[in-house]
């Protein structure tokens, strides 16, 4: 069964690309386009790996976490952190990774491949 | 130092023994019994002392006369027959210090030879005074080039704050102020200034230095690195203090520039970040869809990598745009308009404070020339500081703009803007548009009003402001309403609005 990946960014040209990038690669993907989207896909689907863009507009990427983390069936998913910010990823205490955009696919790929492993 | 003494006698024994017996007394004696060897000594050195008979020979006493008359410091004792000394006194008078009669007495002689000797060491004291005293007079003219010269503003303070000198530098730019109070001088206020180098230094006698900004004599505003010294007196108290500043206007300026192209690429890095993100997402799209043949994934990339090739495109000529100096882009305009966009961007933040905004604007103002970016920006900029003004003030429960709009008889739209915030005292109205000055600390750049300012100055125009402490501004900006004749060309980066 194939391991399902839901990529949290507003930018609808960054979700087409990494839902094209983790299909192409094997994953089923999934989009949100803000916090609140996020958390009502993550509790459908729940996902085994989730991207999270920092700044969107409204509620931005960590407030997602804080809520994810309250929620014992979402807590223990993985998180990588895609932003266009440096530094704020500290405010995603857990995040399996960090990557600043614009990003190296091979090494968001690698990651993917050994969190989900 | 032992003396020297010429002794000038016609009768060759006679000069022996006295020779013999000065000696004794630690002169060092040269003779001469001739006016022509006279003439030679004297050609060789002056001495200190001379013991003479003038008449000697006839010429010898105008000989004694002009060595006398050339070199005052020299001592003479003249010694002759005692029938010729009325004679010797008449013709020397007070030029010669003793007379004696011959034959030479030893106990006249010597007191003679210690007048002598006690004149000659007061006339080495005094020539010696004389070179101090010229040495120091040198010294003084060099110290006081140096103050005059240096190429930055020196003044000296007393205790109570009043300049007591000023250097050349100083008084071409602020007048010639001695006994002012330098905080009235420097920056045109009634009282110290906060944290006043000056006074730190009469407290600790340290070297203390701070960053500010004066207003000269013209009006013109400096910014200034100023440094204190302390200057005591012989019982080592701290009696003066002198304050040494130098102009950084220039390097300021530089910063504005740099801070603003800083400010600007830091607000833009997330987009741009978004956008080569994007791009890349575009790049894989199409190499995916070309090597698996899916013409739609092709299609939907190509057009996603020319959004972007365009939106990179787009702002890079924006930074370029921003970056570099530019003439003003006049557009006809109606008055209304502007002054309508202006209210739109504002009256958001008015809301959120709680500010009433009271808002006059006639429909037959007719149109002005105005680049409409800067113009809005730059009115935007003081209607939101009057917002601020209100917000920071915790005294008065309602607060409330006007925004006033009309036309005068040169043909200029005037926009008064009037609040009832905290109001400011004449130091902030003085410096309020100086660059990075903020009376907001960390919550302004000081780089606002400074480029508000000048879009209104470029755009040829005036803005006057009155202020007081706790009641609220008054700001009255006018603009022509037609184009001036020469475009100016705004030379700074534009940065917050």
């Amino acid at each position: 069964m194939k391991k399902k990946i839901l990529v949290i960014d507003d930018d609808l040209n960054i979700r087409d690309y990494l839902v094209s990038l983790f299909t192409d690669n094997g994953y089923d993907a999934y989009i949100a386009g803000d916090v609140k989207e996020g958390i009502k896909e993550a509790t459908k689907i729940k996902p085994d790996l989730i991207t999270l863009d920092i700044e969107m507009p409204g509620e931005w990427g960590p407030r997602f976490y804080r809520q994810m983390s309250q929620d014992p069936e979402l807590k223990n998913i993985p998180v990588i952190v895609i932003s266009g910010l440096s530094g704020h990823q500290y405010a995603v205490v857990k995040a399996v990774a960090s990557l600043t955009k614009p990003f190296d696919r091979d090494e968001l790929l690698a990651i993917v491949k050994e969190t989900l492993n | 130092m032992a003396k020297q003494l010429y002794l000038i006698d016609g009768d060759g024994n006679h000069a022996a023994a006295v020779k013999t017996y000065i000696e004794r007394r630690q002169y060092r004696v040269s003779c001469a019994g001739t006016r022509d060897a006279a003439s030679l000594l004297f050609d060789a050195k002056i001495p200190d002392i001379i013991l003479a008979d003038p008449f000697i020979s006839e010429d010898m006493v105008s000989c004694l006369e002009t060595v006398k008359k050339e070199h005052p410091f020299v001592q003479m004792v003249i010694f002759t027959q005692k029938d010729m000394l009325n004679t010797a006194m008449d013709v020397f008078g007070s030029s010669a210090i003793h007379y004696l009669g011959l034959p030479l007495n030893s106990k006249a002689l010597d007191l003679a030879l210690n007048a002598a000797g006690t004149a000659v060491s007061q006339n080495r004291r005094i020539e010696r005074y004389t070179e101090r005293l010229s040495e120091l007079h040198g010294t003084q003219d060099l110290l006081s080039q140096l103050f005059e010269e240096v190429p930055c503003y020196i003044s000296v303070q007393d205790k109570n704050f009043r300049i007591t000198a000023a250097n050349r530098k100083f008084r071409d730019h602020f007048g010639n102020q001695v006994g002012e109070h330098c905080f009235e001088i420097y920056k045109h206020r009634t009282s110290l200034c906060n944290g006043c180098p000056v006074m730190e230094t009469f407290t600790d006698g340290e070297s203390h230095s701070t960053e500010e900004i004066v207003t000269s004599q013209f009006g013109k505003q400096y910014n200034v690195l100023t440094r204190t010294a302390p200057i005591r007196n012989e019982m080592g108290e701290i009696t003066q203090v002198m304050e040494m500043s130098t102009n950084i206007t220039q390097i300021r300026q530089l910063q504005d520039h740099l801070v603003s192209l800083g400010l600007m690429l830091g607000s833009m890095s997330h987009g741009v970040k978004g956008m080569l993100t994007a791009l890349d997402g575009g790049i894989y799209q199409l190499e995916t869809g070309l090597a698996k043949g899916d013409e739609s994934r092709v299609m939907k990339a190509s057009g996603q990598i020319k959004i972007m090739a365009d939106k990179i495109k787009g702002m890079v000529l924006e930074i370029l745009y921003y970056a570099k100096s530019r003439e003003l882009q006049y557009e006809e305009m109606t008055v209304e308009s502007l002054a309508g966009n202006v209210i739109s961007t504002v009256t958001a933040k008015a809301e959120k404070h709680g500010v009433l905004l009271d808002i006059s604007i006639p429909e037959n103002l007719g149109k002005i020339d105005v680049d409409p970016k800067w113009m809005e920006a730059s009115l935007v900029n003081f209607l939101e500081n009057a917002v601020d003004a209100c917000a920071s003030d915790r005294e008065k429960k309602d607060h409330q703009i006007s925004f006033h709009v009309s036309k005068n008889s040169k043909n200029q739209i005037c926009f008064t803007i009037i609040d009832n915030g905290i109001g400011m005292d004449i130091e902030t109205k003085n410096k309020m548009f100086t660059l990075f000055f903020s009376s907001k600390g960390s919550q302004g750049t000081g780089l606002g009003l400074f480029i508000a300012h000048r879009v209104i100055k470029y755009h040829e125009g005036t803005v006057e402001v009155e202020s007081e402490q706790g009641k609220g501004s008054r700001f009255f900006i006018n603009i022509p309403a037609r184009k001036p004749d020469s475009t100016k060309i705004i030379d700074f980066p534009m940065a917050g609005h």
